[in-house]
């Protein structure tokens, strides 16, 4: 589903976001990517999404070379693609139904299929009868449940989320990991940015590590608890 | 993958053009007021030139010739101008005013003249003989060569026409619209690019939203499509605001303008544009209003790193 071949980006010559990374994320899995700050995670996404191109390798994402793709084809590529923020990204100005109609106008589903579809990805979040309010009448973890539901409004076939748990207390994270297991459980591919040591250690979820933009460790999914340099890591700096 | 085109997106861009001028109200209506003055302008000149232009018209349906002939031109040679005339088409409805008619016209021409006419000798005016032609004719060449043959016939003193000043109020019908197309123009383009300046600040204002809409797969049509529209109906305001101006400045005028000039002012306002030159401005509107708004759009690509 998500192939890097031999990746390397660079911003500037003293910039170097990422080193020969090489890794393959098959359709269905669930990957933790984790690291420190400044590790090259975001930039990983990024490059998974094609805001950015890398300098040097090869990306192939859901069968298309992201380097050869035109940008024409880049909406159409994004829509297989669920991305959650650590922000959230709502809309403030918008009711939470509005945020979620919102993305439908982008992608071009016509109207009166909107509610039906809000309405069926709110429920998925448990947050169906929020759906008039306005993104400050919630609370964190509600609106990073609300993100998680317009990621999943358009049955993707990958789920990206970048620390979708940053800003939240332990019991809200484990929820929220809860409805992205969900999703993998319904056959998105979930490829999930974080850095919280708890949440990788409960899933037992394959991770890949990443340090000064090289990868440093990968641990396979296992239902053992996990002991790894992954983990060496967190001690680290923890 | 197929691109859909949803039954909502033209409602959608509206939708979100009409709130975005409402969010910026002042910004906006900076926009509108720039385009209404640019085609307030243009609105006057093609106004001043519709109604220049109308005169010509009347005045060329009046297109007469004036034959004078030599003041003791024999009857021979005023049987040979007759016949000239006869014999050729282009002059119609001809009639002979006899020095005697001529005097008497005068005479009732200028009543306050009369103790001048009656101190007179003898008759100081020529007979002539008068004539209408088609409008359609009067610049063509063959009767231009008429009026010369006529001008070397014996007996003729002199052949007048008034085509020399309708054509003079035709160059100046012409200068008014290329100076009203050229100063309307340049406004335009400086509106267009109040307006480009508008836009841009709504996209910086909508930016967040904009980068959100790319990554979940927006095309650039959906995230342009409200931009473009709120040029184009900053466009359409600032045209309809130009004519309701332009068409209070013209019946303010029509009433308050002083009888005593109506001669002058009967000439200018005569009728309002017609609707073809009230849509052209409209469209002029809506041009420089998408104009502007795309010159801000293109910028507005996805940069990629």
């Amino acid at each position: 589903m998500i192939h890097f071949y031999h990746v390397t980006k660079r911003f500037d010559a003293y910039s170097t976001a990422l080193h020969d990374v090489t890794f393959h994320i098959e359709k269905g899995e669930f990957v933790f990517l984790t690291g420190p700050s400044g590790a090259g995670k975001s930039t990983l996404l990024k490059l998974i999404l094609r805001q950015i191109r890398p300098t040097e390798g090869q990306i192939v994402v859901n069968g298309r070379n992201l380097l050869a793709m035109k940008r024409s084809q880049l909406p159409y590529f994004r829509r297989e693609i669920g991305m959650v923020f650590q922000d959230f990204k709502l809309i403030e100005r918008m009711t939470i139904f509005e945020n979620l109609s919102f993305i439908l106008t982008a992608i071009g589903l016509p109207a009166k299929e909107h509610k039906k579809k809000a309405y069926g990805a709110l429920r998925a979040v448990d947050l169906q009868h929020k759906i008039n309010y306005y993104p400050l009448q919630l609370s964190g973890g509600e609106q990073q449940r609300v993100a998680i539901a317009r990621a999943l409004i358009n049955d993707p076939l990958m789920l990206i989320a970048d620390e979708p748990t940053g800003n939240l207390d332990p019991d809200l994270a484990q929820e929220v990991l809860e409805i992205f297991n969900d999703a993998n459980l319904r056959g998105s591919t979930v490829l999930l940015a974080t850095h919280d040591r708890d949440l990788i250690q409960r899933s037992n979820r394959r991770v890949i590590a990443l340090d000064h933009g090289r990868i440093v460790d990968e641990k396979p999914a296992t239902a053992e608890k996990p002991a790894s340099r992954a983990e060496s890591l967190f001690v680290n700096w923890s | 993958m197929s691109q859909q085109v949803p039954s909502n997106t033209l409602a959608y861009f509206f939708r979100e053009a009409f709130r975005r001028i409402w969010v910026s109200k002042r910004s906006s209506f900076v926009a509108v007021a720039m385009i209404a003055i640019s085609l307030l302008i243009v609105g006057i000149f093609l106004l001043l030139s519709e109604n220049l232009g109308r005169a010509v018209t009347i005045a060329q349906g009046r297109s007469r010739v004036e034959i004078y002939l030599v003041a003791d031109a024999s009857p021979a040679q005023i049987a040979a101008v007759d016949r000239y005339l006869a014999a050729h088409r282009d002059f119609v409805r001809r009639r002979f005013v006899s020095r005697e008619e001529a005097l008497r016209r005068f005479a009732s021409y200028f009543t306050n003249l009369d103790p001048v006419v009656k101190q007179l000798e003898g008759n100081p005016f020529p007979p002539s003989f008068e004539c209408d032609i088609a409008p359609s004719i009067v610049q063509s060449a063959p009767f231009g060569r008429e009026v010369k043959e006529l001008r070397a016939t014996s007996g003729v003193d002199d052949v007048q026409f008034d085509w020399e000043w309708v054509r003079r109020l035709k160059r100046i019908v012409n200068v008014i619209n290329i100076v009203g197309l050229v100063a309307g123009g340049i406004l335009a383009l400086a509106a267009a690019f109040t307006i480009a300046n508008v836009i841009r600040l709504t996209m910086m204002l909508y930016r967040e939203e904009i980068e959100i809409m790319r990554l979940v797969g927006a095309t650039e049509r959906i995230i342009r499509g409200p931009f473009l529209m709120e040029g184009l109906l900053q466009g359409i305001f600032g045209s309809i605001l130009a004519l309701l101006l332009l068409f209070t400045a013209f019946l303010l005028a029509r009433r308050l303008l002083p009888p005593a000039n109506a001669l002058v002012w009967s000439f200018l306002f005569n009728g309002f544009l017609p609707w073809q030159k009230i849509v052209a401005l409209i469209a002029g509107g809506m041009l420089a209003g998408w104009f502007g708004s795309w010159l801000s759009v293109r910028e507005s690509g996805e940069e990629m790193a």
